[in-house]
């Protein structure tokens, strides 16, 4: 796995200058807009929608103890095992002790971002297990010694010539392929038999139903499935922010989550996983493991709990302005775009992650999409307000914030600052653009800045333009 | 304090239960009552059109015939496999309403990683969204759905309903099979630059045929 190398700005820069990287974002993220707003269009009360399936998270997370404990209750008496995590390294150590117990060799796994979230593909290796990734994009990027870049499509900045030059070299046929379909029945061969091979299935959750102790899985490919069946142990790593109060509510915000995240009406397969194999089972597996993980949930309830509707769908990452352009591993972190930016500074600390609530326009097409109506533009600012209060933004911005915020609360000051900041910047354009800014020439590397009018606006308002 | 315990007192501290049981069920059935309130317009009245207009829409890409009575499955079964080049061979999903039927020229086979077809009967389908039900059990092993390349489905026209809604009311307190799964067309798989592929891991074909 590589850990991120650098600092948010450097690791930007790079990508920025990447054209690869360019065409593969424009063409994952450019599809996936499309789609969802097809889907949408066809959906005329989809905006009440998102309030309502906010209202359904809510729900759960209000009696966050009670439908946890009967979730709980529930899935024991299906004859679950249930594992409970403070941390990522709790987490871990769950998964590596049950897979220890049960001699695993080689472990299936179904993508979870729960999972990244924790480092479990890193806790594997370290304990000896071969893992094996299911998901196609999942498998690219083990291929390409990578960690995902996008919550729903993790190879999301890999363009389809590079996944034929990868399969070429590591699949067993050695084929190279230049048609999209070819290369996923090249995985699907490839994959088969380690399928039915792995002693551990390992998979992540959508929803954990409290009125019914199941655990959901939403997939397209079936690799779900055919990831938990066959071995002798499942074992679940799911937050404990994914629980809803019933099945109704689960399926109703599928239908939300779905939408936003594919465009489609529903995934190839939903699935509900209740418990280890039953007496007249053909398949399924012994034994059912569930790994029930905090790492900051509780926190987040404390402080910022609209994060915690979150349903992953990654609308917000194909919809910003910012991950379009630099792609998910520019974030440093499991969890990129808008919602990584949000999240990510619960996990791995403010102090270190400062920039990213900054790599925000503030354009807000994030809420707008989300369909849990997650106030992400709020979010981000509350953790730029929290950095500076801190004092961790650089002197020089914290300086230039203070001058700012004195000017800007004196009317008078601050129309002679624009008075006089106007014509200068109008003296650097050229047809309407200003292609470098001399006192900020990173900003114009990459794009233009605007002319600014000739007048403010209160100016043109004094003389009846507006 | 073990971490179970740390975490259930994280919880109770920040949102104390106010509700009783009684009262959090009324909330929750009136919050998915407000959902019902905005959904997805059907297409059509019909059930059994709607479900075909749906699971047959090019993104979802499933197939439907439809037969008057379970004794011409096996018939239409022949046909497909004809139409598609392959042997007359199936895994039969040990449903009695399958293994019950006098198969003639189709000849059984047990279900492989790479077997090539099988032959399944869903529990009952949604016509929202073209969706099949199945519950996994002694007559619905889940690995049918999973392992065949070609999956056709017999499915009761009646015993199709509108919405995951009225699934969930019918399931109301009914015991939790180990498995459900809602299954909407074949394997799909958009991970290679959202371009959608067929067949990723599970059935690269979905073909279902209504019942009555």
């Amino acid at each position: 796995m590589n850990a991120p190398v650098g600092t948010f700005k450097e690791r930007a820069k790079k990508a920025l200058g990447d054209s690869n990287l360019r065409v593969a974002l424009d063409r994952t993220t450019g599809n996936a807009r499309t789609k969802r707003a097809a889907a949408v269009a066809a959906w005329p009360e989809f905006d009440e929608a998102r309030k309502q399936a906010a209202a359904l998270k809510d729900h759960a997370l209000d009696n966050f103890a009670y439908y946890l404990e009967q979730f709980e209750r529930n899935a024991l008496a299906s004859g679950a095992k249930i594992h409970w995590a403070r941390d990522a390294k709790e987490a871990c150590a769950a998964v590596i002790d049950i897979c220890r117990q049960a001699s695993a060799k080689t472990a299936t796994r179904s993508k979870s971002m729960l999972g990244e979230e924790i480092g479990l593909p890193h806790a594997l290796a370290e304990a000896g297990i071969r893992r094996v990734e299911t998901d196609l994009a999942e498998h690219i990027i083990q291929l390409a010694g990578e960690t995902p870049s996008h919550i729903i499509w993790p190879a999301a900045h890999r363009t389809r010539e590079d996944v034929s030059k990868l399969f070429q070299k590591h699949h067993r046929d050695h084929l190279l392929l230049t048609e999209v379909e070819a290369m996923v029945a090249s995985a699907r061969h490839e994959l088969r038999n380690d399928f039915f091979g792995a002693d551990v299935g390992i998979s992540g959750a959508n929803y954990l139903v409290a009125e019914t102790g199941a655990i959901c899985t939403i997939t397209n490919e079936g690799n779900a499935e055919l990831t938990t069946t066959p071995p002798r142990v499942h074992i679940v790593t799911a937050g404990i922010e994914k629980i809803v109060a019933t099945t109704e509510h689960a399926l109703q915000l599928t239908r939300v989550l779905v939408r936003s995240a594919t465009g489609a009406d529903l995934t190839q397969y939903t699935t509900f996983h209740c418990g280890p194999k039953r007496e007249g089972d053909r398949d399924g597996p012994e034994e059912f493991h569930i790994v029930l993980v905090d790492h900051g949930r509780t926190q987040m309830l404390e402080e910022m709990p609209e994060m915690l509707r979150c349903v992953r769908c990654g609308a917000c990452l194909n919809h910003c302005v910012v991950y379009r352009k630099i792609g998910g591993h520019a974030y440093g972190g499991a969890y990129p775009g808008p919602m990584g930016s949000a999240l990510t500074p619960v996990f791995d600390g403010l102090e270190n992650t400062r920039d990213l609530p900054h790599a925000c326009t503030m354009n807000g097409l994030c809420k707008a999409v989300c369909p849990v109506d997650i106030p992400l533009p709020t979010l981000l600012r509350d953790w730029r307000a929290k950095s500076f209060e801190a004092g961790y933004e650089p002197p020089g911005v914290q300086r230039a914030l203070k001058i700012w915020a004195f000017v800007a609360t004196k009317p008078k000051l601050y129309r002679l600052a624009l008075s006089i900041a106007l014509p200068l910047l109008r003296r650097l354009g050229k047809d309407g653009w200003i292609s470098r800014l001399p006192f900020a020439p990173a900003w114009t590397d990459t794009r233009d800045f605007p002319t600014p009018p000739k007048q403010t606006f209160l100016a043109q308002v004094a003389s009846g333009e507006h | 304090m073990n971490a179970r315990d740390a975490i259930f007192s994280a919880l109770r501290r920040l949102r104390p239960e106010h509700l009783l049981t009684d009262a959090l069920e009324t909330q929750a059935r009136e919050l998915a009552g407000a959902m019902k309130a905005c959904l997805p317009p059907l297409e059509f009245s019909d059930l059994v059109e709607n479900f075909t207009a749906r699971v047959t829409a090019d993104k979802v890409g499933a197939t439907v015939e439809r037969l008057a009575g379970w004794s011409a499955l096996p018939e239409a079964v022949a046909r497909y496999a004809e139409a598609h080049g392959l042997e007359k061979e199936a895994a039969l999903q040990p449903d009695p309403r399958l293994t019950g039927l006098d198969w003639g020229g189709v000849r059984p086979a047990p279900l492989k990683p790479d077997t090539m077809l099988a032959v399944g009967a869903a529990r009952g389908g949604i016509a929202e969204t073209g969706s099949l039900v199945f519950h996994s059990g002694p007559d619905a092993p889940t690995l049918y759905n999973f392992e065949p390349l070609h999956h056709i489905v017999a499915l009761e026209a009646r015993s199709v309903v509108a919405r995951f809604e009225d699934y969930a009311a019918a399931e109301k307190g009914q015991p939790q099979p180990r498995n459900v799964n809602f299954i909407t067309g074949a394997s799909g798989t958009t991970d290679i630059e959202g371009v959608l592929a067929r067949g990723a891991h599970g059935p690269r074909r979905l073909h279902i045929v209504f019942i009555g």
